[in-house]
């Protein structure tokens, strides 16, 4: 009975409003990973800071405007330069991450590059300092606060080494792995602090602050996504949640034991978002896959819904409110170019729906319902939006999406309410 | 560059091989832009079978061609070239063995109004570079350096034609990590500049497959397969277009010769005619 009210409440409840588009900047170049938005300058307007596929770092206003770039370039001989893809040396293939990382009260910016180098920038977008790895970088480096104004950064590379460094860019380890590393690691803070990620062999190392492995976890897959890291239950210790290429959603003690595993049918890139969809105080999960799909999980790992777009969902989704209608919706990019909006709580399609079957049934009808499988909750979209290019990375801020996509165009899209 | 989709078939623009008896069982030649893979075992002229046809375009149609030669030296082939007949002086000739000095090199053909061969001699270049830090890092290093220098080529110059010889050496210098993808990336390289490829595939001695990945066959676009066939103490070379796409081939085998300064291809099944 509860599912059936649930089913026609839905239907009575359609959301109103449309995506529109604010602006659109065109970066003159392909991207390869999600915007930051933040307030660098302190100026008390954010700022969207991004990488792109030729080596520079944007800093493009709320409004579209460009405000400052920083180009990585190296001082390569004619020579050298014939050795690399001159296309993609430089290439940044990670979001940057933005912290006080000297705490003089202004933000930096951290980021890598295909070359192997680490930048970090001020809130001006001039060059601190830079470190030269052996390998590239292609996860995002982590900035990590410790007491004592006490910083580091921690980064994977192609080198198949975890770079620690401190806050003045001087190596105080790394620790060799199996395979080459291209996922970008997490601090998970609990009685001992540990360094979680992933190498492209498959392999989930923790790492204790000092560079020892505590444990280890074999996938059967590269390992791409950061981890996530939450309580899921008021009765339950934290978990550590990531995906892998071999299909699989891992849920893992912080001891490294696995608790659940989720299968999906493409290989799992993005990182998790942990969240409590229903507001019933435990935590669902939401993640897209390769099979196409954007998943929400319970946190016993049971599917609650799925949605399917016209190609794989390699970027995180995003969680939030866009409409402010005191629910959460969920944002996700897919490959296929599309943004979509999804209802958090997703649609009970009823076993038989009074009057459905008579109208699908008739020539030139057409609708999600026959798409969707009775009996069981499913993915509902409420809002779709096209950009030009595949989708690789989102961000939100106040009401607006920022997405990029491949072809290097980075849109504005905003919520706009029917009234 | 997308591939130009024509409206009648003459519109294909062709590349002869300069083979007399063969151009003409391949409407003409292979189609501009096409990747074709020179297939034999050792001593079967390959390296020849292509040189022609680049040398030919430069000297009559003023094209620019690029020789890409990862083991054989300069001096060798050019010898080898000049012994058997080829007049250079009707071409510029212009030797790469400097990677740092590519743009002073070719700025020296820009206004030439003759054709152009351009030897890239990558044995030496390899021996020169012992110091570039990044020579032997990575397994992509030198399928870089023979992309840049095709687009550089290409960019500054122009480039029609390129050789490249051989495949087998190229797997040699880098590793190939996943051959199916990174060749398809190389022969979608290849194709998006236009230019009109000869890849050379040394065989095995037993022939038992044209080249080392076997996925070179499906790539590319044309697969010229030479031989030396024996009877009795008799050894004739014989070749044989085993595919090229957009083209009504004979597929019939032909004997190889070189005589007069010129390659033929003959009529005389697969043994050699006593």
């Amino acid at each position: 009975m509860n599912k059936i009210t649930f089913a026609f409440k839905n239907m009575l409840q359609q959301k109103t409003g449309r995506l529109e588009e604010r602006w659109k900047y065109d970066s003159g170049t392909f991207l390869l990973s999600s915007p930051v938005i933040e307030d660098i300058d302190n100026d008390g307007k954010k700022e969207i800071i991004f990488g792109t596929k030729n080596g520079k770092i944007l800093s493009i206003d709320i409004d579209g405007n460009l405000k400052w770039a920083f180009s990585a370039e190296d001082n390569t001989s004619e020579a050298e330069l014939m050795f690399l893809d001159t296309e993609s040396s430089n290439s940044i293939n990670s979001s940057p991450n933005i912290e006080d990382l000297n705490f003089d009260g202004k933000k930096e910016i951290v980021f890598g590059t295909e070359a192997g180098k680490l930048y970090v920038l001020d809130n001006k977008g001039k060059l601190l300092w830079q470190y030269q790895a052996d390998g590239a970088i292609r996860g995002a480096p982590i900035v990590q606060k410790f007491a004592g104004k006490q910083a580091g950064i921690i980064f994977g590379s192609s080198d198949k080494n975890l770079y620690f460094l401190n806050a003045q860019g001087k190596l105080i380890w790394r620790y060799p792995c199996k395979s080459e590393i291209e996922s970008c690691p997490a601090l998970i803070i609990t009685t001992t602090p540990l360094i979680v990620f992933g190498d492209n062999e498959g392999t989930i190392y923790a790492l204790t602050l000092k560079g020892d492995l505590v444990w280890k976890f074999e996938t059967k897959g590269k390992i791409l996504a950061q981890p996530s890291f939450q309580t899921l239950t008021k009765d339950s210790g934290p978990v550590i949640v990531i995906g892998s290429t071999d299909g699989n959603l891992y849920c893992l003690t912080e001891k490294g034991s696995l608790i659940w595993d989720f299968h999906t049918n493409g290989a799992i890139c993005g990182k998790a978002t942990i969240i409590d969809l229903n507001k019933d105080g435990n935590m669902e999960i939401v993640f897209g896959s390769c099979d196409n799909c954007i998943y929400a999980l319970d946190n016993t790992g049971k599917k609650l819904w799925s949605y399917e777009t016209d190609f794989w969902v390699v970027a995180s989704p995003i969680v939030t409110d866009i409409d402010n209608d005191g629910k959460l919706e969920i944002i996700a990019g897919s490959y296929d170019h599309n943004i979509y909006v999804l209802d958090s709580e997703g649609s009970y399609m009823l076993d038989y729906v009074p009057g459905v079957s008579g109208i699908i049934g008739q020539t030139g009808q057409y609708g999600d319902a026959i798409t969707k499988e009775p009996g069981k909750t499913q993915g509902k979209k409420i809002w779709q939006y096209q950009t030009e290019g595949i989708v690789v990375g989102c961000a939100y801020v106040q009401n607006n999406i920022i997405v990029n996509t491949d072809s290097g165009k980075i849109n504005n899209i905003m919520h706009k309410s029917d009234g | 560059m997308m591939e130009k989709i024509i409206s009648k078939k003459e519109e294909l623009k062709r590349v002869p091989m300069y083979i007399q008896g063969l151009d003409e069982n391949i409407q003409g030649g292979i189609p501009e832009g096409y990747i074709t893979l020179i297939c034999g075992t050792a001593g079967t002229m390959k390296s020849s079978v292509c040189f022609n046809s680049v040398y030919y375009e430069a000297v009559l149609k003023n094209k620019v061609a690029l020789y890409l030669s990862l083991e054989q030296s300069y001096p060798s082939l050019l010898n080898h070239l000049i012994n058997m007949g080829y007049d250079l002086s009707k071409v510029n000739v212009l030797l790469i063995n400097d990677l740092s000095n590519i743009s002073n090199l070719l700025s020296q053909l820009k206004q030439s109004k003759k054709g152009s061969l351009i030897f890239a001699d990558l044995g030496c270049i390899r021996k020169e570079i012992k110091d570039v830090k990044l020579s032997s890092t990575a397994n992509t290093g030198w399928i870089n350096v023979i992309k840049n220098l095709v687009k550089k080529i290409k960019t500054d110059i122009g480039l029609d034609l390129m050789v490249l010889d051989s495949l087998s050496a190229l797997y040699v210098l880098s590793k190939f990590e996943n051959p199916r993808i990174e060749l398809f990336y190389i022969f979608e390289f290849l194709r998006d500049l236009d230019i009109t490829s000869f890849l050379i595939s040394e065989m095995p001695l037993d022939a038992s497959k044209y080249s080392e990945f076997g996925v070179e066959d499906y790539l590319c676009d044309g697969l010229i397969y030479l031989r030396l066939s024996q009877f009795r103490r008799a050894v004739v070379r014989e070749i044989s277009v085993v595919k090229l796409r957009s083209t009504q081939v004979n597929t019939d085998v032909f004997s190889l010769e070189y005589k007069n300064n010129r390659f033929q291809a003959l009529y005389g099944g697969q043994n050699p005619l006593l």
